[in-house]
């Protein structure tokens, strides 16, 4: 019951006093937003970019396509020593009538149909291999340029790296954007709690005077605080939600697949910004309140 | 730190201990003025005392040592049973609940009515609403401020802001009641009306303290008069006037 009090007590003295000096909180509340949708920009195009890599690292992988006329015994022992090649992970054969099935395939999917004009084409049989990491494409290939079964090898791993090198650029420059906002959030907050603090100097002297504990003359800054990070977060939740649909397809185009829209994705970043704004608001509101409240009765 | 809640737990001062004792206590402020030297006080409850001594003597830090707005340099001050030196921090708001304190200026909350400056005291400090509603008009009628519970500060003349800073002073039924020159703002005849309120409330077993420099009162009042001079307690004696009579 006393708790309870509490709450309601620490709760309304810091919805009055947000509103107080209303024009210093919401101008503390957008500098949150500011700072969240940052956040939600840089995690949307890292979360693209990451399935982006993910997506390449499946296709990584190296190419050997053999000579024609191998038997089925040579074929069988040329896999059994690629799969002892260090840096190897898979081995697939592809025969020539599995390539000529996926090459009809290929058509379908785009809407064509493979037409050869009657002219029957016999395709190469390769190997598919499969790597431990991206980057053991090169020292595979050069393994295999020994064996005269192979005719040709090729790997693909060029996007990768080059993906790799993008998203490490962003993901740097964007957490340094995200703390230097995040410092002016939290001096914004900060100063705007002491501002809340010295307009109350009258009530807190009166709440020492009668004997309120340290609870009651503390909370209901920090919840004025956390309330400004909770306000930034909604506005930001409901700004993403918003743009969410349209930027859905440029997101498609430019990652280039469609694992960006995971439908989890939108429920972990409203978590995320939810918990940095509350987070953000606490901490400035906390410091605020040990340097300018003094602890001493 | 910024713990929860915590319900200071109130401990009855033991029996027979006095409501406020000092021994040997000195108070030197960081700047090296020494505003109290070597005091020794014994105050048992229900005692009305007058505080008295020319400005810069050391009454308002005798206060603020009583309230633990400071801690002594030197000595032991006890209060309702608590040794200050001891109490813990979160403690601090069990003794204040132990006292009600008023100033000069009333230090009223300007944008609140009587009603809610009384009630604010009992708010802060955890009340249930219902208590709330019950106890401030009782509080409210014993200084005669019933009428006037809606009235802002700056409606009030003097003497009733000082009732309303004494109704606030008493919601959690203290023990003792101090007083810094409450009687420094008004005009003789409002001082006098409130002297009758603050012997009132004294003869309903609340010890009081008055900080003064009004010599009419005292001397006509007749009550035990602590002297400071330069911060030493050059006079304690019962029934006693402003000046040394012999
Ligand atoms: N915070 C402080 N820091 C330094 N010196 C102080 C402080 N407060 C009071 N003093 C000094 O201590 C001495 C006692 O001051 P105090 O306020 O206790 O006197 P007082 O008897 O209440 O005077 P008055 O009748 O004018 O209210 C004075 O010399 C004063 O200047
Ligand atoms: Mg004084």
């Amino acid at each position: 019951m006393g708790f309870i009090r509490f709450v309601a007590f620490a709760v309304v003295r810091a919805w009055q006093g947000f509103w107080r000096n209303a024009m210093m909180s919401l101008a503390a509340t957008a500098t949150v937003v500011l700072m969240l949708v940052l956040l939600s920009g840089l995690f949307i195009v890292i979360g693209g970019l990451n399935s982006g890599l993910s997506f390449i690292e499946s296709k990584v992988g190296v190419t050997a396509r053999l000579r024609d006329g191998l038997t089925d015994s040579q074929v069988q022992n040329l896999v059994a020593d690629v799969r002892k090649i260090p840096g190897v992970k898979t081995v697939d054969y592809v025969s020539p009538a599995e390539a000529m099935n996926r090459l009809k395939q290929a058509y379908e999917e785009r809407g064509e149909t493979l037409n050869l004009g009657g002219a029957s084409i016999t395709l190469y049989a390769s190997l598919e291999i499969g790597l431990t990491t991206p980057d053991m494409g090169a020292q595979v290939s050069q393994a295999l340029s020994g064996r005269d079964e192979v005719a040709q090898i090729t790997t693909r791993q060029l996007d990768y790296a080059k993906l790799l090198n993008i998203i490490g650029v962003i993901r740097t420059v964007g957490i340094a954007a995200l703390v230097l906002v995040g410092l002016t959030v939290l001096f914004m907050i900060v100063n705007m709690i002491r501002i809340a603090v010295y307009s109350r100097a009258g009530e807190i002297e009166i709440m020492r005077l009668v004997g309120a504990s340290d609870s009651f003359i503390r909370w209901p800054f920090i919840l004025e605080g956390i309330l400004c990070g909770l306000l930034g977060s909604l506005v930001t939740i409901v700004l993403v939600a918003v743009v969410w649909d349209p930027i859905q397809p440029i997101m498609v185009r430019v990652f280039q697949m469609p694992t960006a829209v995971s439908s989890q994705f939108l429920a972990v970043l409203s978590a995320l910004v939810l918990g940095v704004g509350l987070g953000v608001g606490a901490l400035g509101s906390w410091i605020s309140v040990r340097s300018n409240l003094a602890s001493a009765n | 730190m910024i713990g929860v809640i915590e319900r200071p737990a109130a401990a009855p001062p033991p029996v027979g201990e006095p409501v406020i004792g000092m021994v040997d206590v000195g108070m030197t402020y960081p700047n090296g003025k020494a505003a109290l030297v070597d005091v020794n006080v014994s105050i048992p409850a229900g005692d009305f005392v007058f505080l008295v001594g020319p400005s810069g003597a050391g009454k308002t830090t005798f206060i603020r040592l009583v309230i633990r707005e400071q801690l002594p340099t030197a000595g032991r001050v006890t209060v309702a049973g608590y040794d200050l030196a001891r109490l813990r921090r979160g403690q601090v708001p069990t003794l204040r609940r132990r006292i009600g304190i008023v100033f000069q200026d009333f230090r009223l909350l300007p944008s609140k009515t009587v009603f809610e400056n009384v009630a604010f005291a009992l708010e802060v400090t955890g009340t249930p609403r219902s208590e709330i509603k019950r106890r401030v008009p009782q509080l409210l009628s014993l200084v005669g401020l019933h009428e006037h519970d809606d009235h802002l500060p700056n409606q009030l003349s003097g003497g009733e802001q000082q009732r309303a800073a004494i109704a606030r002073a008493l919601v959690h039924d203290p023990a003792m009641l101090i007083a810094d020159e409450p009687t420094g703002n008004l005009d003789p005849v409002t001082s006098w009306e409130l002297i009758q309120l603050l012997i009132q409330i004294n003869a309903m077993g609340t010890t009081v303290l008055m900080a003064t420099h009004n010599q009419e009162i005292v001397n006509a009042m007749r009550r035990r008069v602590l002297a400071l001079e330069q911060g030493t307690l050059v006079r304690d004696e019962a029934g006693a006037a402003y000046e040394r009579e012999y």
